[in-house]
């Protein structure tokens, strides 16, 4: 039976890929051109599955994958029991507060019906308690920068990386609530009760992706 | 993960086949060792634990039957001046669990040994070990792995630096999930990090028998952790020479699951590729004193519906079926 691992599309797989080149968690160049999602790599029985970061979570701590590669912020999101074994350090990103220039946390702790749209509905939730903060959150999938824009929300918690959207729609970083950064998980089952088959593919990925 | 509707299983011919079987060749086991049955009701009236169901019967909250143990523990303290020493359970509980497409309702079969005298510890521990590794051909399963761990392994370092008791939870969530780098996060800025990260570290260290000793032997912590380093050497020894074929030992000094109840050592039942354990005991000598009983208690319990599960995906785990 074949090994699967659960690899993210987007943001982590454009700097994940190049990295496994060569290695023998390199993906078959020939499925990627095509349209499948389940991808054999260079070592025979171990194949690797191409999901959406909010999906993949659930593939792992089902089992259906043994290992995957994900943003912690997705993981925070979500609340499934799985294994956490590595920060990899790739795609790192900071998850911050951000507000119109000119808005800083003290004006809008005065706001009396402060809104904040977010994707981050569980962190920022955390981060308001740990402020002793009230606020709406409004949460949205994407583009999150128009909702101060347009009136939708007085400010946003979003991922930063490198501030240029922001900076495009005029907006300001006032507070890092938390870093993020791609984390190897696996499932707990699988890594527990067949450790002689799971523990090297794991001290693999790590190696090969592990960004010090 | 968001679910709209709590997952309440229905057995169909073989799996309810199945799990009178098991349930029944459990059971015999059990008696034939000296273990007596006994029952607690399926509604209970006492404050409600988070995961449980519960509902209004005229003005009282209730709630079904979460745990075999709590409604045991608080049903002996009612209606026993002394303990019956040893007790065996069967039946359904309904609690929500963490991966929240998993069902509510868990079939159950297990069973406590309580006792007065903390010297019967040793004998008691190695008794139920023997019954849980005996398992794997009660159950016609062709093998498994028993991971030994202990629960004061993280629970005494983090009394001994007086950690408050909601980084305690966050440490113990990170190491729940064999993560250093978050046990290094909730750890950011206490003075006792650098010592406790140390240990953490040891503890996830891969398991390999004498090595992970060895290694917990040069803990910050060795000292303080003495009497449990060499509880786990004692266990490893006693234990390997009566492993039934199949069945391997390691030791999981990381298994945190439980910590807020588990005292002691703890056993994990594991079928190689399942998804959950089989069946999961140890030692929790706070239930009783917290209930204002001086009674020590061991048990394990079997996880009968991860087994159906498991009948299911992974025939070939089996025997027979």
């Amino acid at each position: 039976m074949s090994i699967l691992i659960a690899l993210p599309k987007g943001r982590i797989a454009d700097e994940m890929m190049p990295m496994l080149a060569g290695t023998p968690l390199a993906l078959d160049a020939k499925a990627m051109k095509s349209r499948v999602l389940r991808i054999p790599t260079a070592t025979p029985d171990v194949e690797a599955l191409l999901l959406k970061g909010r999906d993949l979570p659930r593939y792992v701590a089902a089992g259906v994958a043994v290992l995957g590669v994900v943003g912690s912020d997705t993981l925070d999101e979500c609340e499934v029991d799985l294994l956490e074994l590595a920060d990899l350090k790739l795609g790192a990103c900071r998850l911050s507060l951000c507000a119109p220039a000119g808005v800083d946390l003290a004006a809008l702790r005065l706001r009396p019906h402060l809104r904040i749209a977010t994707k981050y509905v569980r962190m920022t939730r955390a981060w308001l308690r740990a402020q002793d903060l009230t606020a709406e959150l409004v949460p949205l999938q994407s583009s999150v920068e128009l909702a101060p824009i347009l009136g939708l929300a007085d400010a946003i918690v979003d991922l930063v990386q490198t501030g240029g959207t922001l900076k495009a729609h005029r907006l300001k970083e006032i507070e890092v609530i938390g870093r993020t950064s791609a984390r190897l998980v696996a499932a707990r089952g699988a890594y527990l009760s067949e450790p002689g088959r799971v523990a090297p593919l794991a001290k693999l990925l790590i190696s090969t992706l592990s960004r010090a | 993960m968001p679910t709209h509707t709590p997952h309440y299983p229905d057995l169909l011919f073989p799996a309810t086949r199945r799990l009178r079987r098991w349930e029944g060749v459990l059971m015999e086991k059990l008696e034939g060792h000296g273990y007596q049955e006994l029952r607690p009701s399926l509604v209970l009236r006492e404050p409600v634990e988070e995961r449980s169901i519960c509902f209004f019967d005229g003005d009282h909250l209730v709630a079904l039957r979460w745990d075999f143990t709590v409604a045991l523990a608080r049903m002996l303290v009612r209606r026993f001046p002394e303990p019956p020493r040893r007790i065996s359970y069967a039946g359904d509980v309904f609690r929500r669990t963490a991966q929240p497409w998993e069902p509510v309702e868990h079939f159950e079969v297990g069973c406590e040994h309580i006792h007065l005298d903390p010297a019967e510890r040793r004998e008691v521990d190695l008794e139920l070990a023997k019954l849980i590794m005996s398992l794997p051909a009660v159950l016609g399963f062709k093998g498994g792995i028993l991971a030994l761990g202990h629960a004061a392994l993280l629970r005494r370092p983090m009394e001994a630096e007086s950690l408050p008791r909601a980084l305690a939870s966050r440490l113990v969530w990170a190491l729940d999930r064999r993560s250093l780098h978050r046990a290094a996060e909730a750890l950011e800025g206490h003075p006792a990090a650098p010592r406790l990260l140390a240990h953490a570290e040891t503890l996830l260290a891969e398991p390999d028998g004498e090595a992970s000793l060895a290694a917990l032997g040069q803990s910050p912590y060795a000292a303080l952790l003495e009497e449990e380093r060499a509880h786990l050497q004692r266990v490893l020894v006693n234990l390997t020479p009566l492993l039934p074929e199949h069945l391997t030992l390691r030791l999981d000094l990381a298994d945190v699951k439980g910590m807020d109840y588990y005292t002691g050592p703890t056993l994990r039942l594991w079928a190689p590729g399942a998804q959950h354990e089989l069946a999961a005991g140890g030692r929790y000598d706070g239930l009783f004193p917290e209930l204002g009983r001086p009674w020590y208690a061991a048990g394990f319990c079997v996880r009968l519906t991860r087994l159906l599960d498991l009948a299911e995906t992974r025939p070939e785990l089996f025997e027979t079926l």
